[in-house]
Parts: C-alpha cells; structure tokens; sequence
C-alpha cells in the first residue's frame, strides 16, 4: 500500500492521506486521532470492509442523490429546527450524513457493561446523597461539592423514587481516544435527547443502502420506544393500566419532534403544562370529556421549570403543584428530580471512585483523564503541565473560567497557576482529546470528520440499553465541536450482531 | 382526548376547508376570466375578494395579478391561501403525535412545495395551474385523512372544524349572489356568474345531473341550500356537524352534552324545514345571516363545553 504525506492545511502537522485509492477517498487525511474505518498503516478495518467495497462502486452522483434522499425526507418528517432572523422564520433539517458509523459486537459488549455499570452507581449514589449521606460520611466526595452544587435539590430528601432508579433514561456521551479505547466525556443524566434522530437516522440510512444492511447483521434498535414505555409502565404498580404522558415545554422547543415522535411511537398521550392541573394532590389532564387522572409523567422539561410554586416561579411550562403530588407519590416523574448534581464536572471526576465504592468493581469503561486540583499530587501535576491540560472551573460552564494550555501564552499560564494555586478546589483538568474520526460524506467524496457516541440507557425494574447510538459528527474539517448548534450533524450507528 | 389536542385537530380542519375553498375559487376565477368582458371579470373578481375576506372590504381595483397575489400569497392577509396552509401545518405540527405519518407529510409537502412560489413564478403560463394542484393535493390529502386515522374522536373533530367552516364559506357565496352582501359588487349576476358560482363549489355537475343543464338561480339557490346529498351543500355540512357532535366527548357530563346537541338540533331544524320558495318570497339574508351566527353559537358552546371550561366546574 503507498502512503503519501500531505500538509494538513490547517494546522500544518503533517498527515497521511491516500490518493491512490481513487474517488472517494481523494481528500480523506488521517490524522493522529484513532481513525473508525482506517487503521493508522492506511488499510481498512474488517468491519468497515463491507462498506468499503460498496462504496468505490458507487459514482458520486449516486452518493449525491441519496445524500439528498435522505434530507429530503427528514424536510419531509419534519425534523427542523427554526433559525430566526429578522422577519423570516426559516426551517433547517438537523445535518443527516450518509455513511453509517460501525460497532463491532465485542465493542459494544464492552460498552453495554461499562454503561450499565455506570448508571447502576449513579442511580446508588443519588440514592445515598438524597438518602443517608453514607458516601459523604466515608468522605468518598466532599460535602461541600454536593451541598454547593446548583444542581442538589434539597426538597429531595428523602422523597421515594420507583425501584429506587432517579435515572431512568440517559444518554452517556463516549469518545473514542488515540488509543482506541471508549470513555466516558459526559453523562447526561437530566433530560438527554437524541434518541429520535438515533431512530430517524436509521429509517433513513437503511433505505440509502438496504443490501448492505441487510449482508451485514445491523442490531435492529426500532423496539426502543417500546422499551422507554416498558420501563416507564415498571415505575407504577398499574403496569399496564397505567395513564403515562410525556410532558414537552411545546412545539418551540429545539426538540419538540422527539417528543411528539416518542409520543406517537409509544402511543401515550403528549402534553403540555397547560393541559395539567393538580388538585388535591393528583394530577389531571385536561380533556374533552372531563379531567383524567395520569400516573407517571416522561418529563422533557428542567427541574427549574417543571413546578413554579417549588422552583422558577416565573415558569409558564410547569404545573403548579406538580412536585407536591409527586412528593405524595401520587404521580411518577421519569427522570426523577435532582439528577443534575450527578453530572456535572467536579462530580464526573468521582464516578470511578463512586463505582469502586457502591460496587467494589474496577469501572469498564474509563473517565477521560481529570485531575482534581483539590488534591495536592494533582495540583502539582497540573502546575507543571499547564501547557499541555486544558483547565475548568468546576462552577463555570460555557468556556468562563477556562484556561486551554496548548493555546495560551506563557503570561497567561502563570496568572492563572496563581489563580489554581489560591483556590485549588475549583478546578478540575484534563488533556486535550482527539476525537475519533469516521468517514462522512462531504463534498460528493468521503472524508474523515471527528464523531462521538451517545447511547441511551433505560432504566427501570431492569437496565436496557437498545444496541445502537446517536453518532454526532462535527461536519467542519477539523472541528471537535459536534453540537448540532455548530454544525455538528448526526451519523447512523451500526452495531453488529457478531 | 385532551382538551388542546380537540382545538387543534379542529382548527387544523378549518384552516384546510380555508384553504381548498381559496385555491378553488382562485382556480376557478382565473380560468373562467378568460370568457369574460373585462368588465363582468372585474365585478366576478370583487365578489372573490369578498368571499374570501374577513372584513367587509372591497379591492382598491380589480387587478387579478395584486388580487391573486394578496388571497395566495400574502403572508400578511390572514386568509390567505398560504397563511391558511400554514396554519394548518402549525396546528397539526402541535398534534402531530395524534396524526399519521401520511397526513403529516402530505400536508408537509404541499405546504413546503407552495411556500417558495411566486406570482412572477406563476403568471405567465398556466395560472390557475398551481391551485389546481393545491386543489388536487388538497382533495388527496382529506382522502388520506379519511383512510388512515381512526376514526374517532379526533376524527370528529375534523369533521366538525371542516363542515362549520364549509357551512359558513357557502352561506357567504350565496349572500354575495342573493342575499344582503351581493350590494357589494355594483353589477347583478348575470348568466355566466350563476355558471361560476356552481363551479365555485365543484357543484356544475352534481346540480346539472339535479336538474338539468337550465341554469335558474332559484334552483342553484336550492341546490347549494338543501340538497341532502351532495357534499357542498349546507344542508349536507349541517348535517355532518350534528353527527360529528354526536360523537364528540362521548364521556362529557350529561349536562354539558345537552347544550351542544340542542343547538345542533335547532340548526339541523332551520335547513331542514325551510323551502326555497319561502325564502325566495321574501328575502334569503336573515336566514343566511341565521346559519352563519347559529355556526359560530355552535363554535362558542363546543369550547365552553368541552375545551376551555373551568376546572372547578369539574372538580
């Protein structure tokens, strides 16, 4: 195989790209990120093969055309989000990509466990901190992060959730480092979403390449609705009488779709603050025929916002009087509330901690490198390599009170070890990532764009994970960031079955 | 069914109605002008405007490019063509998870295929070709409805948003053609405006199979009034308002469901037993004057019984 080295124009390293292989590779430059499709001496993974030999086949014409199949039909679904300008409402599709994102069977098993792992230890620790407050006696985490953390809702104490499950759907976001290996960057243990466009992407992709879907043994992952409500109905001791909703802040909301999607594909009813009202502890919805009585509400609303006489009192989407009918039982609210003090940043940095103590396991599934500042072998670790790490302050979020190393002067690096070493408890660090890359269809030709993996977790009575993930790809070249906000764009993710 | 879901499967309804009965009269207008003096197309053109405005206003001069431009187009006209399918999308968008995917998309693609037109686009060849189209997608789309929802309770709402708003479109048309408003337009119908009206409510054939191809202006009258059968006609809409709200809340209170039925009843009452000589006698305003409010009564008593009444009422 012939190896070329080519300029990356943009940041000037030199990368690997490989011209030889002919048309639709002809811009693909490997870089030093794990690459899903390439190894690093440029020949295909076995499970891209497949995929490989297809298309080489296919003209870039045709790749254009179901390119555009595919969007056309997410225009036609519905799955927009609306850019305001000054008079004009315009809708956009969310970017759908072409090529599916592939999983080997032995590393989805591998994840599958690191992830159930996961949640079982969240699910304990959220327990034990709304409970008893035994990992803040044995000083596992500090007091002082948990009772500080915007996120802990004290109204929680001692309030019994279901099966003891506070997170009964997550979405754990994974990135795949130089090495190979899956870890964890996020865990999303609020509201997560996604999964609809998980669903959409799939609906989509298998129409652009029905053979080889079929030749390659893609795990189906279209029972997750089904699962969501089996796990929902498993909150309530009415089972299958239960009267379940999924509560939406309404049709402006970025993800409005997937609620309504979820909705329909459950068969429950989709409703909105307005049409519930609490009286005497129970909650109605308003219908046409009189109130009805709902059991277990799949929230896609904040904590802030989901009750204004207990949180936001300025909330016009939640329901006066929600959070005591809940507190009183007479009603379950999936994911219950408080989730949020378990995924923020300091607390990330315990999860393996929180994981060897409730479950005396070693994780499976590995944290990206954090050092906590507060600990002194850290602080020095970091002091030293403050050019290489990137820094946050644990409050902050949206980039404030961030130092990222490789890009800061050497003035800027010592006014902030200064600020590191005077308050070390608020400061967390951790190297900078390369994201995977994956081959994406850009410019009528394939090219290697960084992705990351969220898949979702159920959890109820039991923990199932559906076998495939929302893949979100960063569409510019080069770009870490896959947010759908800047422009990032979503991938079908094939998880196979051996 | 929730209360909300109720008022948007309704008003999703009525802005369809809206906007079939504009692309037809648009359609229609736009071929028959061509067989028209310019000044019988002119005055035919002023009871257009009239029939599909909200306010009592008559164009500043009849310009068939600014007229169809403002009753398709105009985002900022209420009532037009666009605006109506746009706000049929946006109330079937907020229940989407009650439709099928095939109504969805199918309303999706007209509106998305609508939205980027022009006038400049359309006006050179063919101009009525477009609403035919709009027309045709349209009647696909109510066919979808009707075979791929349940028919159920929000199914009968459909009916209901559909038929009030068809009741009160076609009790308009007449009153520009025999009633109080046909002082609007200066000129009095003539041989070819009857010929149009009938088009204007796809009736030419179902009334020339009624009574021939003889055009009498009592018998269109007649026809658009009362016939049972056939599916403009406001006796037929009336009717299926009654049945619709006969299915509607079926497990409302007793009282409640009283209301509603009593005036459908009395409506019912007001087309079945009232002959066109009568009304021809004297003068057909007051009546389509009556039909119109008894429809908005019936609107009113359908919200207060079943979609924004008091909570405390029920508690």
């Amino acid at each position: 195989m012939q190896h070329e080295a080519v300029v990356d124009l943009l940041d000037g390293r030199s990368a690997v790209a490989r011209p030889g292989r002919g048309a639709p590779y002809a811009n693909y430059v490997l870089e030093t990120a794990y690459d899903e499709m390439f190894a690093a001496d440029g020949t295909v993974r076995a499970h891209y093969a497949a995929l490989n030999a297809r298309l080489v086949t296919l003209a870039p014409e045709e790749l254009h055309r179901r390119q555009q199949a595919c969007e056309l039909s997410f225009l036609h679904q519905g799955i927009t989000f609306t850019v305001y300008s000054d008079k004009q409402a315009t809708e956009r599709i969310i970017p759908t990509d072409l090529l599916p994102r592939i999983v080997t069977a032995a590393e989805w098993t591998h994840i599958e466990a690191g992830l159930i792992q996961r949640i079982q230890a969240l699910n304990h620790f959220l327990r034990d901190i709304y409970g008893d407050g035994r990992v803040l006696k044995d000083g596992v985490i500090p007091r002082s992060m948990i009772y500080g953390s915007r996120h802990y809702r004290r109204e929680m104490r001692g309030v019994q959730v279901p099966h003891g499950a506070y997170v009964n759907v997550c979405g754990t976001d994974l990135v795949r480092r130089e090495d190979g290996a899956f870890v964890v960057l996020e865990d999303n243990l609020r509201v997560p979403s996604g999964v609809s466009y998980m669903l959409a992407n799939r609906d989509v992709v298998r129409r652009a390449f029905p053979n080889l879907f079929r030749s390659m043994g893609v795990r189906p992952i279209e029972h997750y609705p089904r699962e969501l409500l089996a796990a929902l109905r498993a909150l309530t001791p009415f089972q299958a009488d239960a009267s379940i909703a999924v509560l939406t802040p309404g049709v402006f909301n970025a993800a409005f779709f997937e609620h309504a999607f979820l909705a329909r594909q459950m068969g429950v009813e989709l409703v909105e603050g307005r049409d519930l009202l609490v009286n005497d502890n129970v909650v109605y919805t308003r219908t046409t025929s009189g109130l009805k009585r709902i059991d277990v509400i799949y929230r896609r609303i904040d904590d802030d916002f989901i009750d204004p006489l207990i949180f936001r009192e300025d909330s016009a989407l939640g329901v006066p009087g929600l959070f005591n009918a809940y507190r009183a039982g007479n009603v379950v609210i999936a994911n219950a509330l408080g989730t949020g003090v378990a995924d923020d940043k300091a607390v990330y940095a315990y999860v393996p901690r929180l994981i060897r103590y409730y479950l005396s396991e070693e994780p499976i599934l590995d944290n990206v490198e954090t050092f906590l500042c507060r600990e002194p072998k850290s602080l020095s670790h970091v002091l030293a390599n403050l050019d290489k790490l990137v820094v946050k302050a644990v409050g902050e979020s949206g980039g404030y009170g961030m130092l990222i190393g490789p890009h800061a002067g050497k003035a800027e690096r010592e006014e902030f070890a200064e600020k590191l070493k005077a308050d070390p408890e608020n400061y967390i660090a951790q190297p900078t990532i390369q994201l995977s890359t994956a081959p994406t269809f850009v410019d009528d030709g394939v090219e290697a764009r960084h992705v990351d993996l969220r898949p979702f977790i159920l959890h109820g009575e039991e923990t199932v994970i559906v076998p495939g993930a929302l893949t979100r790809v960063a569409l510019k070249r080069g770009s870490l960031v896959v947010n759908s906000s800047q422009g990032g764009g979503s991938k079908d993710t094939w998880v196979l079955s051996s | 069914m929730l209360s909300r879901v109720a008022e948007s499967m309704y008003w999703m309804s009525r802005y369809l109605e809206r906007a079939e009965h504009t692309s037809r009269l648009i359609a229609v207008k736009l071929e028959s002008m061509i067989e028209q003096s310019r000044e019988d197309a002119d005055s035919s053109w002023m009871r257009v405007v009239a029939a599909l405005s909200a306010q009592e206003r008559t164009p500043a001069a009849p310009d068939a490019f600014a007229i169809t431009q403002g009753l398709a187009f105009d985002r900022l006209n209420p009532s037009s063509l666009l605006s109506s399918l746009s706000n049929a999308r946006d109330n079937a968008r907020q229940v989407r998870e009650q439709l099928s995917m095939e109504v969805w998309e199918n309303l999706n693609r007209l509106y998305l295929r609508l939205q980027p037109m022009t006038m400049d686009g359309i006006w050179v060849h063919h101009p009525a070709h477009p609403f035919r189209e709009a027309l045709q997608d349209l009647h696909t789309l109510g066919g979808v409805i009707y075979s791929t929802l349940s028919h159920g309770e929000g199914w009968y709402f459909l009916e209901l948003g559909r038929h009030i708003e068809r009741a009160q479109l076609v009790s308009r048309l007449l009153d520009l053609h025999f009633g109080a408003a046909k002082s609007i337009v200066a000129e009095a119908p003539k041989y070819f405006d009857w010929l149009v009206l009938l088009k204007f409510c796809s009736a030419f054939e179902p009334y020339c199979k009624a009574y021939t191809a003889a055009i009498v202006p009592e018998k269109i009258a007649e026809f658009l009034l009362f016939d049972a059968e056939f599916p403009h006609s406001v006796r037929f809409s009336v009717d299926r308002v009654c049945d619709a709200l006969l299915h509607v809340a079926p497990a409302a209170p007793p009282l409640r469901r009283a209301v509603v039925e009593r005036l459908a009843g009395r409506l019912k009452a007001s087309v079945d037993f009232t002959q066109i000589e009568d009304l021809m006698k004297g003068s057909i305003a007051p009546f389509l004057d009556d039909i119109s409010q008894q429809c908005e009564q019936i609107h009113d008593t359908v919200y207060t019984s079943y979609i924004a009444y008091g909570a405390e009422t029920v508690l």
